[in-house]
């Protein structure tokens, strides 16, 4: 599809936002072809980088005058192809709204713009002993209006929710242009709880430019064990004893070897060399903390860990996490290429899945390294590729989206915080039924009737996925507003 | 209204689905009670088609809440009680809509679990109904509300669509998140037949405080102290007896991080007194909603919960209140009184709430009252109705119980 944009178009576009907000030159679009999943590539028709709700509006009144598709995109850090450009569709990047609007300590809330970087809501409210607790891994850099848009997690999501918990009140400009006020700075807004649909809705029913988060007190105390396994089985059998003695750590981590390798040679934090190596984070009242860490050490040696290290003031702690959380960015130090899988199995099919995997690793002659949010089941396999061997990124995509498929088998899902996006849409067709697919499309309809928020992504569509494609039919909007027929 | 020729026919259509014995015929209505999920797709389809207006049961706790017109079908879901499975090393349960808060409780307990809500009338209140109404007492506190417990469900749209939403696992992105949706929307897009719970382990450590004072008013420092620090509350509430005011306080602390020994020191040096409580303080919430009482949800921000508290009893004593406010901002309060008195009071409330962020809703309602039970503002309220247009064009879930007009 050719872009929709004639010059009177661009032109308007360009009086909303100014020059400075309008990207066209082509070498620039360019940064803007893809997110984080960069296997997948689609330059933008235009980028708009508005400074205001007003100035959103306009752009997507604008869009829904002339049927134009438009892509929202944060730091475009997403994993799973979320902010990729639709064909001929405008992206606007809200990278400008970039403000702390209200931060109100008493009521255990701050408001901020969509633009603002994770890492710096945490940082505006620790003076006052608060924290935001959603941690993606890619929070130094990764934006509050991607994080709801992916209803993002993190490490710390086991015991403190998801975005979705986090977010109390947004202001959203839907797909026409209209101002509408989701979820409410009170507990229990009268209605439909549209703003839990929203969250995690990766951009597909509008954007949101203004919100209001949850902060929550800073634990008095927080420690890391760190334990040294022979085997991931027995990391995850004291991850289950854990959970069955009662308690509820704030993280609980594996990493296998090869990622340990890793991150020992990108940032240096000084692990145990070991098949497995659990860390598990404990936090709250002091006297409380330690007297559960004994208790989960002594589950730890139980299951033969041979080293505990236990990680108690600030530096030991961000060096333990430093590592753990680098563990995307190190595999780039294991191979040229890798792709980042987000597969959820239920907790205790773990040691099962993970036989299934590294089988089909081998079969496929591909290495396979992996990191778990274990306590929640959520897998990372990091496959790891060159894309200069010919076929092999097309096996390494193929082995990764199977990986999903061995999750929904367990009884699990395709993704936990990282989002379907463009790379896991065919999958939810194995996830999900023909009619939990079509009964999700009539909440998009109800926001989107012109299928305009990021199209073409989430649900399957028979152009992209062919005959595994059992999804709801949604028309494209060339089509729906009679410029162009399906033959 | 159907004619008594029509109710007879359509009862003779629905006892076809579910069997002579599971349907039943009232005087302008009928109740079925389909087996499973399938006879209630069958039933609603049945309705959907006939245009019939169809209200889900469960343990008939909260029919009353919200308006809405009478239906011509209930569909009991008395006989879908099981619980399918708790693997409990995964912290998660499935259950079906028609099972008891309590049985479902009793059940986890076994391995010391629970999902960590304090609906009202446990041993009545079923799964679907607690869903439906987004009930929740005074754990919201600590664990939030439903939202935050559900992962799963399984749903019957009103053309006996059957589908699924989220899953069994706690951590999942897949999707519209339609438990969301469904919890809080009073059956009115669709039927909730089973759900998925994520878990909590129970606290090992309980111990309850209360404090006295003759206005809410006076607790706000404290209030304030209290939940600025360390202290691990799991509930925290202000509640009026005929006696005064009483802020009560839940901790979940173990023996040796002495949280008791801070809170009393606290208490003192404000100037109370504080006493331990008997555990029943937390069920006092069920006393506001007896049947003869119209209850209010009246929501403020945090820092405003005890001056509200204080106003609400301005009140009287033209007309009786009783209420209840958890520290997070809600507030539940009974009304007794004419039906004339008890509008002007709502009224006066909403107009009243000059702060923007406060909203009353008209929870209970047992008999008519002329107000809108929820005060929703027209932007967001059209994109609900498209919501509801979408799931429901037909309009036959509850018609007229969230949307005043419809």
């Amino acid at each position: 599809m050719h872009t929709l944009l004639t010059s009177d178009i661009v032109s308007e576009l360009r009086r909303i936002v100014g020059e400075k907000g309008l990207i066209t030159a082509p070498n620039q679009l360019q940064t803007y072809e893809c997110d984080g999943l960069t296997a997948f590539r689609v330059p933008p028709a235009a980028v708009l980088l508005p400074e205001s709700t007003e100035q959103v509006q306009n752009i997507l009144r604008l869009c829904h005058r002339e049927k134009i598709a438009f892509v929202a995109r944060g730091a475009g850090t997403g994993l799973s192809g979320g902010a990729l450009p639709a064909e001929g569709s405008i992206v606007i990047g809200l990278s400008r709204m970039n403000r702390i609007l209200n931060i109100d300590i008493p009521n255990q809330q701050i408001t901020v713009q969509p633009g603002v970087i994770n890492a710096n809501v945490t940082a505006a409210v620790a003076p006052d002993g608060y924290f935001y607790a959603p941690d993606p891994s890619s929070q130094t850099v990764c934006s509050i209006g991607g994080n709801i848009a992916e209803n993002a997690g993190g490490a710390h999501c086991l015991k403190y929710g998801f975005t979705v918990t986090h977010v109390l009140e947004m202001t959203v400009v839907l797909p026409n242009g209209e101002l509408v006020t989701l979820g409410g700075k009170v507990p229990s807004a009268a209605g439909y709880d549209l703003a839990g649909v929203f969250i995690g809705s990766e951009g597909t029913l509008g954007v949101a430019t203004e919100m209001t988060l949850r902060i929550m007190r800073k634990p008095e105390t927080v420690q890391v064990i760190l334990a040294a396994f022979n085997s991931i089985s027995a990391a995850a059998q004291s991850v289950s004893d854990v959970i069955a003695s009662s308690q509820l750590p704030a993280a609980m981590e594996i990493m296998d070897r090869l990622s340990i390798e890793a991150a020992e040679i990108s940032v240096h934090p000084n692990y145990p060399a070991c098949e497995a190596l659990l860390l598990i984070e404990l936090d709250g009242p002091e006297a409380e903390v330690n007297l559960q860490m004994a208790t989960v050490i002594e589950i730890c040696k139980n299951n033969g860990a041979w080293e505990t290290r236990l990680a108690i003031d600030d530096n030991a702690r961000f060096l333990v996490w430093k590592g753990r959380k680098a563990a995307f960015a190190a595999a780039g130090r294991l191979s040229p290429n890798y792709i980042v899988q987000d597969g959820v199995i239920p907790r205790t099919s773990l040691p099962a899945v993970l036989e299934q995997l590294n089988a089909m690793a081998a079969a496929d002659h591909l290495r396979v390294t992996n990191v778990f949010h274990a306590g929640d089941g959520n897998l990372h396999p990091i496959v790891l590729y060159n894309r200069d061997n010919p076929g092999e990124e097309e096996r390494a995509i193929n082995l990764s989206l199977r990986i999903l498929d061995v999750c929904v088998e367990a009884g699990g899902s395709i993704t936990g915080e990282h989002g379907v996006g463009r790379e896991k849409q065919c999958s939810m067709s194995y996830m999900f039924s023909d009619p939990d697919l079509e009964t999700m499309q009539r909440v998009r309809r109800a926001f989107d009737p012109f299928n305009l928020a990021n199209p073409d992504k989430l649900f399957p569509t028979p152009r992209l996925c062919g005959e595994r494609s059992r999804g709801a039919y949604a028309p494209h909007p060339v089509e729906a507003s009679g410029i162009a027929e399906v033959f | 209204m159907n004619s008594a020729d029509e109710i007879s026919q359509i009862a003779e259509d629905l006892s076809s689905i579910t069997g002579p014995e599971y349907s039943r015929r009232g005087i302008n209505d009928i109740t079925v009670s389909p087996a499973d999920t399938r006879q209630i797709a069958s039933v609603l389809d049945f309705a959907y088609k006939k245009r019939l207006a169809v209200s889900a049961q469960g343990g008939e706790t909260k029919q009353g809440w919200g308006q809405g017109v009478r239906p011509s079908i209930y569909i009991s879901l008395a006989r879908l009680n099981r619980i399918i499975e708790h693997p409990w090393q995964d912290l998660t349960c499935t259950v079906q809509a028609g099972c008891t808060w309590s049985s479902l409780q009793r059940t986890l307990m076994l391995h010391r679990q629970f999902v960590a809500l304090d609906p009202l009338f446990e041993d009545r209140a079923t799964v679907g109904g607690v869903l439906a109404t987004n009930d929740s007492g005074a754990l919201r506190h600590r664990y939030g509300s439903l939202r935050d417990l559900v992962i799963g469900m399984t749903l019957v749209l009103p053309d006996g669509t059957i589908a699924k939403t989220g899953g069994k696992v706690v951590k999942n992105v897949a999707g519209y998140d339609l438990c969301k949706l469904m919890t809080g929307s009073f059956g009115t897009l669709a039927i909730i037949t089973e759900a998925n719970f994520r878990l909590h382990p129970i606290p090992q450590h309980i111990r309850d405080f209360s404090i006295a004072a003759s206005h809410a008013s006076d607790f706000a420092p404290l209030l304030a102290m209290i939940r600025a620090s360390h202290l691990l509350t799991q509930s925290l509430q202000i509640r009026r007896s005929d006696s005064g005011f009483h802020l009560d306080v839940r901790l979940n602390a173990h023996p040796e991080s002495h949280h008791d020994g801070i809170l009393s020191q606290m208490t003192r040096d404000e100037g109370f007194v504080l006493e331990e409580a008997p555990e029943s303080i937390w069920k006092a919430r069920e006393i506001l909603f007896a049947p003869d009482a119209i209850v209010l949800r009246i929501a403020t921000l945090p820092v405003d919960v005890c001056e509200y508290a204080d106003k609400l009893q301005l009140l009287r004593p033209v007309i009786q209140v009783q209420s209840i406010s958890q520290a997070n901002g809600l507030h539940e309060v009974a009304l007794r009184g004419s039906s004339n008195e008890i509008e002007a009071i709502i009224r006066q409330l909403r107009a009243d709430a000059t702060h923007p962020h406060t909203t009353i809703s008209v929870l209970q309602q047992n008999r008519d009252i002329e107000v809108v039970a929820f005060d929703i503002s027209s932007p967001v309220l059209s994109l609900m109705k498209a919501v509801k247009d979408q799931f429901d064009p037909n309009c036959i879930l509850n018609p007229g119980k969230f949307f005043a007009e419809a």
